[in-house]
């Protein structure tokens, strides 16, 4: 009704509309004080516990609408059709300088308040048809706690899609030749068991004191058997291996592969634990052939980050066959409750659930109950009776995906609810089928691979979230081979997950123009007293953009990056499909300020103080998967002077 | 049969399709916009182009069929509707201005032809 009246009333306001546009915008000019300290945003997560918090306090809800852009940079690094890039980086800002990696395996170091390049160091990636595409999440820092004369003390990393690891120095942008050969470390040479592609390092590493912790990105939806998620801790200083964590147990590794970490890790710093997310065993959607429990896959497990010996695990999904991957760092927090200080973890996660555990022991801090689900109609196939439900704190997904949209229904003519009569539609865990399953949340559903971010002094936490159903279906072996032959993919989302007994087909629920065939909003975002658990406000975010139309925001945005949250009551988020960057009062979710950027930032932006001055940088690199605009674009804002 | 019929707007009309059609293409190619090769801001200066044509012939021919000029009035306000509507979506204040300037100068066209019929009414009646 809004919409409808705002349309009706759009010619007359038109003309005013244009006056207010031909009028200069009065900004809010006015600073807080110049008092901050320097604050680095010296790892993926903000800092070590993932919490993506800044305590700069310039930035505030009363001058936010001020915020202009303060420079922008382009790296060049941009390519779209057959081998189109996918850049989620957060910009590091450490060492008096912004550092950023690209898809096509450069690291640029910037100047934080000019964006001017200081030095670029190319990690010869081939730009081409890389196994698993051109694919960056940035760089790693760090820095030697008792530094040594010469360079090589403060040290940046990047990852290429081949299982490459750089070490560069830090000031110069010059490899460290004392890291692994010539400052190259090749992982591949490490990830030998069932071999099928090389490794993706398409995550930067966490680092704890002098250890990275080093996760990858695999192809888990073409082989039945792949190479195994196993989790490399490595001498920061000599690119030594130290440590290997397997997730496959010995006795099934030629049975499946991957649960590989890829994304974020987080560590706590006071205890040495480091907090993998873990991923599904391949092959993604039919696990008939790994029916025996593997308790680190899709789950949160905790090691010790110098020796990678497992401290405790919890399973979040049992047999996983929907590709719901624990895909974000666990944020750290301290939770104040009944008296007494919990040191806890946050894994929101994919399936929607508001996972909070004792960091310690991994025991809930909320209950987590098993609840019944569907079984599987597969032959071979035996889904869980059961998986782990947290119904508390509120979860981000509801248990049924909402009905169909009637406008979407009545524009194809019937095409949804016709779709939607056909397949199997039992809730969350429906497992997938020969005829179809709608699975709900999917693999593009709940948390996305940014997590959500803690104020750690009011222990507020905000997270996005994607509220997408998608249609897994199986397709057996015979068939398969008859229309896709030994293609291990295909154009209308077929992977073969060659060696098991089916391949498989993910469509999106669209209909004929393209339209989401359920009721909107499409993406959200929640916050949470993680104190109390209470949820104090859930709202759309982010706008679809379609044809470069935007669609009403109370429809919301597919969301792929995180928020960052300031001190002084910030949210912080690029993410969804419009290309805007925002900033979101954390007390009420009103968008305070807009801004429109060269492509969707899908990544958590960093926020930094330089000489007195407060900084948001996003890198807009955009993702396929969202939208076809993609940019090479790092920019960054701040209040004028 | 041809009659004379009001040019007045017609200017204007022209001068907000041509408004629409500049801002469509600083759209289409500026990043900044939100709108750089989006299919929305072509279609909008394909609106434009047309209205701008339909505004030329209502301009330039006084002496028109009554069919023509119901046509011309009925596609541009249509052309107008259809902008307003696709400007408001793409949120480009820039284009719904436009229309408004289209939707004066159709409304001065639409009362001056009737308020022209009127006279030659008048005058056919005092010819009684």
């Amino acid at each position: 009704m809004k919409i409808r009246n705002f349309v009706l009333g759009a010619l007359g306001l038109a003309a005013a509309a244009a006056a207010v546009t031909l009028v200069p915008m009065q900004h809010a000019t006015a600073q807080g004080g110049n008092s901050d300290p320097a604050q680095t945003w010296d790892a993926f997560g903000g800092n070590q516990q993932a919490q993506k918090y800044s305590t700069a306090t310039q930035i505030t809800p009363d001058n936010v609408k001020g915020l202009k852009m303060a420079w922008e940079f382009h790296t060049g690094d941009v390519s779209s059709g057959a081998h189109s890039t996918t850049w989620g980086a957060t910009p590091l800002f450490a060492n008096n300088t912004v550092y950023t990696g690209t898809p096509k395996y450069n690291i640029f170091a910037v100047e934080p308040d000019t964006g001017k390049m200081k030095w670029k160091y190319s990690a010869n990636g081939n730009n081409g048809d890389e196994n698993q595409g051109l694919k960056n999440r940035g760089v790693a820092y760090w820095a030697a706690a008792n530094p040594t004369a010469g360079a090589c003390q403060k040290m940046v990393y990047i990852g290429t899609m081949t299982g490459e690891l750089h070490g560069v120095d830090a000031d110069s942008g010059k490899p460290c030749a004392g890291f692994g050969k010539n400052g190259v470390v090749d992982v591949n040479a490490w990830a030998t068991k069932n071999s099928k592609w090389k490794i993706g390092l398409i995550q930067p590493p966490a680092v704890y004191k002098d250890t990275l912790i080093l996760g990858w990105a695999g192809n888990d939806w073409v082989y039945k058997t792949e190479n195994p998620g196993t989790v490399y801790g490595i001498d920061a200083r000599t690119g030594a291996l130290k440590w290997t964590f397997n997730i496959i147990p010995d006795d099934m590794m030629n049975q499946t592969g991957t649960a590989n970490v890829w994304a974020g890790i987080s560590v706590d710093p006071e205890t040495g634990l480091a907090f993998l997310p873990t991923s599904s065993p391949s092959p993604n959607y039919y696990g008939g052939d790994r029916l025996k429990e593997m308790p680190y896959a899709t789950a949160t497990v905790a090691v010790n980050a110098e020796t990678g010996e497992v401290k405790w695990a919890r399973q979040l999904v049992h047999h996983d066959i929907w590709d719901v991957d624990i895909n974000s760092a666990p944020t750290l927090v301290d939770i104040k409750k009944d008296g007494q200080v919990i040191p806890a973890l946050i894994q929101a996660n994919k399936m929607g659930l508001m996972v909070v555990l004792n960091r310690n022991t991994g025991e809930p801090v909320w209950p987590i109950v098993e609840r019944a689900y569907p079984a599987s109609d597969i032959a071979g196939e035996v889904a869980s009776k059961t998986q782990p439900f947290v119904p508390y704190p509120e979860p981000l997904v509801a248990e049924h995906m909402p009905p169909v949209s009637k406008l979407a229904d009545i524009l194809s003519f019937g095409e949804c609810s016709r779709w939607k009569a056909r397949i199997r539609d039992e809730g969350r865990y429906t497992p997938p089928s020969v005829r179809g399953s709608i699975s709900w949340p999917a693999t593009l559903g709940g948390v996305e691979w940014g997590g959500g971010a803690l104020d750690p002094t009011t222990n507020t936490y905000v997270v996005n979230s994607n509220l997408v159903p998608q249609i897994y279906t199986l397709v057996p072996r015979a068939d398969a081979d008859k229309k896709y032959g030994n293609a291990l993919r295909a154009r209308d989302g077929y992977a073969a997950q060659q060696g098991s007994a089916y391949g498989f087909k993910l469509e999106n629920f669209l209909n004929m123009w393209g339209m989401p065939c359920w009721a909107p909003p499409y993406g959200i975002m929640s916050s949470y007293d993680m104190n109390s658990g209470k949820l104090l406000w859930r709202k759309p975010v982010g706008q679809v953009q379609k044809w470069g139309f935007y669609m009403p925001e109370s429809w919301g945005s597919i969301t792929i990056g995180a928020p960052a949250i300031t001190k002084s009551g910030l949210v912080f988020i690029g993410a969804s499909m419009d290309s805007r960057v925002r900033a979101i009062d954390v007390k009420t979710g009103n968008v305070l300020w807009k801004h429109i950027v060269d492509a969707p930032a899908v990544a958590q932006p960093a926020v930094y103080t330089y000489k007195g001055k407060q900084y948001v940088a996003f890198a807009a690199g955009g993702n396929g998967i969202l939208t076809p605009r993609l940019s090479d674009q790092l920019v960054a804002f701040a209040l004028p002077n | 049969m041809t009659q004379r019929h009001s040019t007045r707007g017609a200017w204007l009309i022209m001068l907000a399709s041509l408004i629409t059609i500049a801002i469509c293409v600083y759209d289409y190619y500026t990043p900044e916009t939100g709108l750089i090769g989006t299919g929305g801001v072509i279609t909008v200066a394909v609106a434009g182009a047309l209205m701008l044509m339909a505004s030329l012939t209502m301009g330039l021919v006084a002496n028109r069929g009554c069919f023509l000029q119901g046509f011309l009035v009925v596609s541009i306000l249509l052309d107008i509707i259809g902008s307003s509507v696709a400007g408001y979506f793409l949120e480009s204040p820039v284009i719904m201005a436009a229309q408004a300037l289209a939707l004066i100068g159709w409304l001065i066209n639409v009362i001056g032809d009737a308020a022209e019929r009127s006279v030659e009414i008048d005058e056919v009646e005092d010819e009684d």
